[in-house]
């Protein structure tokens, strides 16, 4: 699940997480990827459903380019958040097994 | 118009290129997609169908604080990566969407279409991704 918008875009970068986490309740498999602005959920103050899903054991992705280019590298993300480079999402895109969803 | 090509990963570019850093996300995804060796396909409509227009020529205006350095027009950006491509990026822009916007001529690269054929492409993709909204 991409997220591009962020929190300060309204709630529906909450909505969305909260999507990610009835998938994982239902049993998916969940990899979250934040992206553009999407990456403000989970630097500095970390949005509550990022917690949440880290928890419940979904996978958390930080776009690093992203990061670098709101010069953010620098600030705190919570344990479990892995910085990656777009090859990592390309990666998951090719396999057959994953479904993405864009917000 | 020839067969649509097989594609691992269609993207859908719907939102403004200028609202957001979307279309940067984009590109990186088909470059990293193609490099892994997948097929990648992008669709464009709304102001999307803007990134390509032959009018935009090869190169932005000068920067007045950088006057030497060049910064390539998206037009070049979209050429120079199918170029770069060896087959496995196609680029197609919505023909309504354009022409409501003015867009009359693209790069030879890319191959305009009418929005019904739309479900074709996604058709032709084992994985469609929507980015942004019109």
């Amino acid at each position: 699940m991409i997220e591009t918008q962020g929190p300060w875009a309204g709630p529906g970068c909450a909505r969305f997480l909260a999507d990610a986490a009835d998938l994982l309740a239902a049993g998916d498999r969940v990899c979250l990827f934040l992206l553009q602005d999407g990456v403000t959920a989970a630097v500095g103050t970390t949005l509550s459903e990022v917690d949440g899903l880290l928890a419940a054991g979904a996978t958390v992705w930080v776009d690093r380019f992203s990061v670098d280019q709101r010069a953010l590298t620098a600030a705190a993300r919570p344990a479990g958040v892995e910085l990656v480079d777009v090859d990592r999402v390309a990666s998951a895109l090719l396999d057959p097994d994953v479904r993405a969803v864009w917000h | 118009m020839a067969r649509i090509p097989e594609a691992d990963l269609l993207l859908a570019v719907m939102g403004a290129p200028h609202a957001s850093d979307l279309v940067t996300s984009v590109l990186r995804i088909a470059e990293a997609v193609v490099g892994q060796g997948g097929r990648v396909q992008v669709w464009t409509c709304g102001y999307a169908t803007m990134l390509t227009q032959a009018s935009l020529g090869a190169a932005k205006p000068r920067n007045v604080v950088d006057w030497s350095r060049d910064y390539p027009s998206t037009a070049a950006v979209v050429r120079d990566l199918i170029a770069a491509s060896a087959g496995a990026l196609s680029w197609y822009s919505c023909r309504f969407c354009g022409e409501e916007r003015g867009v009359t001529a693209h790069i030879p690269e890319v191959r305009v279409r009418p929005p019904f054929k739309f479900g074709e492409h996604v058709a032709a993709a084992r994985k469609t991704l929507f980015t942004g909204v019109i």
